[in-house]
């Protein structure tokens, strides 16, 4: 009896696969919770600090809950970045070349996927060993290059312009468009041939079957890609800076001056702990910084539903 | 929250009918009256009688012809841009000095086999020698830490759990927040970190107890843990990804005939992860040597970018310039290389027995 009681408390502790054990269980909450409170730490401890007023940032008693709570940080923040107009940019700056980005990766990935051509493979190195070249090394030539760049004889005059990221995002040039491309190209390949086999029976051309039947079935990967060049052009500013920004400030862009500004100062001494200023502290700096990826983290927000589900769903053709 | 995404459902569901209707005037619009100039367009241009030719050929360099089309944008910007990028990076690791003068353009000076900068980074900077082996260190021991991590939290992530959509949101935030300078600002706030590691509680706990060798390493280690957590978002996906397109039955079957979940796991799971696995060596070994915390990064950006690359004048190229910096980065580039080629190496001889 007694030995009977003790071997299932051990099925229950330990399970029968290794897998469905109550210990198990147990050890995997503590480290999915563990690991999920390292990637909200830096957001947590932002919102309290961006919420505590002058005098609660300098007392060290105070690590979390702040005393003297205000929105003033918040206050400053959005008068210094001058939020409606960096946000009417920053939309701009992102939404042109992501919907360049997701376009043409989706053509180009379908060209890759879907047909079979000679020299296909030799390209697709190529796509890669370009995709292998540090960003560093290609912005002095970028830059150098941009300045009179034209294709077809056409004058494309990309500096100072949002063109310098959409232009280039529509030839396969993006931020990382690479993975993009890759993204789509794998998506293209596992849709089974019968139905584009089907479709082109029935007389349908190369561009309305791609319309009519790629497309639809590669509903998640424009979501992944939208979402992912979205987030990387919001937050590109050493390229944004180079190519316009003389003419378009962006929230990332802004906050980036405000902490140079802030670091410069703090280095010459004007602003000290002691004498810490309304406008130049840790707190209007957190509230910008979450000022300026609010959005993205609202966008996340609606999409990641369907994006986990996307991710569930891209193995799984014809669903 | 579910009433809100409910409602811009229903709210998306009517434009979409909304775009229905009126779609079908516009579309016998176009059939009616746009069809026929375009018909006549083709005639006079040509193009019809290209048509005409395209449709005798044999179906397969029909095909061929289409899937060169669908990816002429790409082969238009290779030519127009990356290429001409590619070729004047070269050039300018290959010069002794690249400046520009106000209307004569782009001047070059010094012969490129003469590997100029190659030369000075090799033999007169010892310190930047010295970051650049740093690099390759740092870069090859993260590169694999972040991969194992990743597949260890995918298999978490894929195990049923309750909360395992809230669990999803969250490990996915990183990619959200690490991108541009990002990484670099939350860096420099202490921000990637636990406070129980920057406060130096664990570090005092480990140099109290333990000798201070074993310590030292593993306090860095912690610190690296979290960087290596932050990093592992998108790899993390990839092989999510991968996991749910396994089939659920061969694990049916191997279980059926007694095999263990460690066994599931490297007869199974593993081999089948292979492939992704050299996807996201090299995806983390891009993304991992070109953040602005790198040695040479840094080095690069505070050589040429201080001065502004457009404007760069000879005044600028004295100390490290443009050229300087290129041969760097081509380095970099040479570090990626040799990190990438050899763990595809060491996973490609360790997966030899599956085959």
């Amino acid at each position: 009896m007694n030995s009977l009681k003790s071997m299932n408390l051990k099925r229950v502790l330990l399970g029968r696969k290794g897998n469905d054990g109550l210990l198990f269980k147990i050890v995997l909450y503590i480290l999915l919770t563990g690991i999920s409170f390292i990637f909200l730490y830096p957001l947590l401890s932002m919102l309290s600090m961006s919420i505590m007023s002058l005098e609660d940032l300098i007392d060290t008693s105070i690590s979390w809950i702040p005393r003297n709570f205000t929105i003033l940080n918040y206050v400053n923040a959005f008068e210094w970045m001058n939020f409606f107009e960096a946000f009417s940019d920053s939309l701009k700056v992102s939404v042109y070349p992501t919907l360049a980005t997701v376009i043409s990766s989706a053509l180009i990935g379908y060209g890759f996927g879907h047909y079979q051509f000679f020299g296909k493979k030799v390209l697709m190195g190529m796509m890669l060993a370009m995709f292998l070249i540090p960003t560093v090394l290609t912005y002095i030539p970028t830059t150098v290059l941009y300045r009179d760049l034209s294709i077809f004889g056409i004058d494309l005059q990309l500096m100072d312009s949002i063109r310098a990221f959409w232009v280039p995002a529509l030839f396969g040039n993006g931020i990382r468009q690479t993975i993009f491309i890759l993204i789509f190209y794998q998506f293209f390949r596992i849709i089974p041939h019968e139905l584009f086999e089907a479709a082109e029976m029935d007389g349908s051309g190369p561009l309305r079957t791609f319309i009519t039947i790629a497309i639809p079935m590669a509903a998640p990967a424009f979501l992944i890609c939208g979402l992912y060049s979205f987030v990387w052009y919001w937050n590109e500013t050493s390229l944004a800076r180079l190519y316009f920004g003389s003419v378009y400030t962006t929230l990332p862009m802004s906050l980036e001056s405000y902490i140079n500004m802030y670091r410069s100062m703090y280095s010459q001494g004007q602003v000290t702990l002691d004498t810490v200023n309304s406008i130049y502290n840790t707190g209007v700096q957190y509230a910008m910084t979450l000022i300026s990826i609010a959005p993205l983290l609202l966008v996340y927000l609606f999409a990641q539903k369907w994006f986990v589900e996307g991710v569930d769903r891209s193995g799984i053709a014809g669903n | 929250m579910k009433k809100i995404i409910n409602n811009i459902v229903s709210i998306l569901l009517k434009v979409k009918l909304f775009l229905v209707k009126i779609w079908t005037p516009i579309k016998t619009f176009f059939k009616k009256k746009v069809n026929p100039i375009i018909l006549i367009i083709l005639k006079y241009t040509g193009l019809l009688w290209v048509k005409k030719q395209l449709n005798r050929l044999p179906n397969k360099i029909k095909k061929a012809i289409y899937g060169i089309l669908f990816i002429l944008p790409w082969l238009i910007g290779m030519i127009a841009i990356g290429i001409p990028i590619l070729a004047k990076s070269i050039r300018m690791a290959l010069s002794d000095k690249y400046y520009y003068i106000v209307n004569q353009g782009w001047q070059i000076t010094g012969n490129w086999y003469d590997f100029t900068q190659f030369k000075r980074i090799f033999s007169d900077e010892p310190y930047h020698l010295t970051q650049i082996l740093d690099t390759l260190k740092d870069v090859s021991l993260v590169v694999p830490l972040v991969v194992i991590f990743a597949l260890i939290l995918a298999l978490m992530l894929n195990q049923k759990l309750k909360g395992r959509a809230i669990f999803r949101t969250i490990f996915f935030i990183p990619v959200i927040l690490l991108s541009g300078n990002m990484l670099a600002n939350f860096q420099s706030n202490g921000l990637l970190t636990v406070p129980a590691i920057a406060n130096g509680t664990i570090t005092s706990f480990l140099t109290d107890y333990f000798p201070a060798i074993f310590s030292e390493i593993v306090a860095q280690a912690f610190e690296k843990i979290v960087l290596i957590l932050w990093l592992s978002g998108v790899q993390i996906l990839i092989f999510l990804a991968g996991l749910q397109k396994m089939d659920a039955s061969t694990y049916e079957a191997a279980e059926i005939d007694g095999a263990s979940m460690w066994e599931l796991f490297w007869k199974i799971t593993l081999p089948a992860l292979i492939p992704l696995m050299y996807i996201n060596i090299i995806y983390t070994t891009i993304v991992y040597s070109n953040l602005s915390n790198n040695a040479i990064v840094s080095i690069i950006n505070s050589s040429s970018d201080a001065s502004g690359s457009l404007a760069g004048t000879l005044a600028d190229e004295v100390n490290y310039g443009r050229a300087y910096s290129a041969a760097l980065s081509w380095i970099l580039f040479a570090i990626e290389l040799t990190v990438i080629g050899g763990y595809t190496l060491v996973i490609k001889l360790a997966s030899r027995r599956y085959e």
